[in-house]
């Protein structure tokens, strides 16, 4: 358990004490967070994580879930509100030793409040393929399952590895991800979309956009010369941008980063090349 | 009812809804428990949920509600003007260009009051160009062009608020909306302190202005012959006012419709002299946040409403009752 400490970038080493069984983290905002044994009783805010957790084998340390994560083996669990912003009460009943929370600055009260509370909390970002091999890690370390944690990025960057490699030598198919809206909004580069979509065989015909995502005109999709478009729900968008191209409906299922990320790259990768793919 | 009857139940009011707040929140504690923790016994996690989160969130709700209520009445005796609120100064408008732009530059979580001073700032600022352009004359400070400056300064704040976000990714986005809207969620004892100490002096300074202000609610002119110092009490109330609302708006986001439909209620009760209508309006406006808070915890619990979506739907049919029951002879 010991070890576990050894793994984070501490240099200063005399900043941290050598209590048995300790565990410093540094999370995904850079903050170093020392907790006196791995954690037991955790609050996930993110649902991302809480998917991380289970898949470490460490959802019975869950005491609380959030309205949005709705999996049978959670609902029994008391919850805490929203994932930003929850009720600091409802956390403070469940008597956690660990929090997790989104980082960042899209809620400001949550680790205020946290630390006022003197409730040990890490930050999770959960945008990209490399914040959630990150977050594996961290959620590892927190939890004192540093080796299922290990092997569980080892089988995802196997898995994606397989997808790339699938894809390969093949010329892209040219695709654009809509997430809805009108005027519709599209995932631009830095997504985690658009790394999926890369790494399966696609070119973002979007991957020129300043932002990470962007509204962007009905004309510009008519101008791009899509080959597939790919969105959550094709009822969500304007039909004028249905016929742009061939369309697909996934869901959700390329919308939230975790664990799942190997499927969610096979998905794509059928998606498209429906003839050749595995 | 008459005033001191209404002062009374007022702070009879505040008082249980306090006690109300600390009793209940979206954790279900018993009486006993709540009890306990207050004498400083019961179990450790529940001492924290009753003293250091409802306890400061229900003092906060009451000095912010008290304060934009107070503002509220304030505004509306100076402008003369019925529809005037503590934010028409474009105060709400500056706020929050202050804090969505520390959001979406990432710094806001730098330190826990890098989000309230620019807030603050930001409605200080507010405040300086719409006094500035009001008072471009030198002699007199006009409250027709204050008004005027008012919105269309707030106007502006509110695009470059909206230009900001259509920039900013949807995370950022979510956090600045919750934020808009307005939260007592992030009280705790500093800031309850913090807002304590701006808004009890400047309320208590406001309180000493009743007497010219009854004057200038009939009109500038007369107030004049009557022996006010017109421009010095006018000034002074206005950036009390200001200042006021700031100070609430920096803590708590922006809580819509107590200062507007607060003052308006009071003075159907016990008519429009402000040496009672503005403590009342204070009192009032702190047991109606408080109360509001309360429902907001509760009734979706633990997800928690935006208070001010509660203010507008316990306030607008209250209001409008008192309303129609003003008209009835």
């Amino acid at each position: 358990m010991a070890l576990a400490a050894c793994g984070s970038p501490g240099e200063s080493g005399s900043a941290t004490p050598a209590d048995a069984g300790g565990v410093t983290l540094v999370d995904a905002d850079g903050r170093e967070v020392h907790l006196a044994r791995p954690a037991e009783r955790l609050v996930s805010l993110v649902p991302s994580a809480t998917l991380t957790l289970a898949a470490l084998g460490a959802s019975r340390a869950l005491v609380a879930r959030t309205d949005h994560d709705t999996a049978s083996w959670t609902v029994q669990l008391p919850s805490v509100g929203g994932g930003l912003q929850p009720s600091l009460e409802a956390i403070v009943a469940a008597r956690p030793d660990l929090v997790i929370r989104f980082s960042g600055p899209q809620d400001t009260r949550t680790p205020a409040g946290l630390d006022r509370l003197g409730i040990p909390h890490v930050g999770i970002r959960p945008d990209r393929i490399s914040d959630v091999l990150e977050s594996i890690r961290l959620l590892g370390r927190a939890t004192g399952r540093d080796a299922a944690a290990d092997s569980l990025v080892a089988r995802i960057q196997f898995g994606l590895d397989s997808v790339r490699a699938s894809a390969s030598g093949r010329p892209p198919v040219r695709v654009a991800y809509v997430l809805g809206g009108d005027p519709p909004w599209v995932a631009g580069p830095g997504t985690y979309i658009d790394e999926l979509l890369r790494l399966a065989g696609g070119e973002n015909v979007f991957a020129d956009l300043g932002t990470l995502y962007a509204a962007v005109s009905v004309e510009e999709f008519l101008a791009r010369r899509i080959d597939l478009l790919i969105t959550p729900d094709a009822g969500r968008i304007d039909r004028r941008v249905l016929g742009a191209a061939r369309v697909s409906e996934v869901g959700d299922a390329l919308e939230l980063p975790g664990p799942g990320v190997t499927e969610a790259a096979w998905t794509l990768a059928r998606l498209l090349r429906p003839e050749g793919a595995p | 009812m008459s005033r001191v009857g209404l002062g009374l139940v007022l702070v009879a009011a505040l008082a249980a809804s306090v006690v109300l707040g600390v009793r209940f929140g979206s954790v279900d504690l018993t009486t006993g428990e709540v009890l306990a923790a207050l004498a400083g016994g019961g179990e450790d996690w529940q001492r924290r949920i009753v003293l250091e989160l409802r306890l400061p969130r229900m003092l906060l709700g009451a000095l912010v509600g008290g304060g934009l209520a107070l503002a509220g009445a304030t505004f509306q005796a100076l402008l003369r003007n019925p529809l005037a609120e503590p934010y028409i100064l474009g105060i709400s408008g500056g706020a929050s260009v202050g804090a969505v732009l520390v959001i979406a530059l990432g710094i806001a979580g730098a330190a826990s009051w890098m989000l309230p001073l620019a807030a603050l700032a930001g409605a200080l600022l507010a405040i300086t160009l719409v006094f500035g352009v009001a008072t471009a004359s030198r002699r007199s400070l006009d409250v027709r062009v204050l008004l005027l400056a008012g919105v269309v300064v707030a106007a502006f704040f509110s695009a470059c608020v909206a230009f900001i976000l259509s920039v900013s990714e949807a995370r950022i986005v979510q956090g600045a909306v919750l934020w808009i809207m307005g939260s007592l969620a992030g009280a705790g004892w500093r800031s309850v302190t913090v807002t304590a100490a701006y808004t009890l002096p400047a309320a208590a300074l406001l309180l000493a202005l009743a007497r010219p202000l009854n004057l200038m609610s009939i009109g500038e002119e007369t107030a004049h012959y009557l022996g006010t110092d017109v421009e010095k009490v006018k000034r002074m109330a206005l950036a009390l006012a200001a200042l006021i609302t700031a100070a609430g708006v920096a803590v708590a986001g922006v809580i819509g419709f107590v200062g507007l439909v607060v003052p308006h209620a009071i003075r159907l009760m016990v008519g429009s002299d402000h040496r009672a209508l503005l403590p009342l309006s204070f009192l009032g406006g702190a047991t109606f946040l408080v109360l509001s808070d309360i429902v907001a915890q509760v009734v979706l619990a633990p997800t928690q409403v935006p208070v001010g979506v509660i203010t507008a739907f316990v306030g607008v049919p209250l209001f409008l009752v008192l309303l129609r029951r003003s008209l009835i002879p």
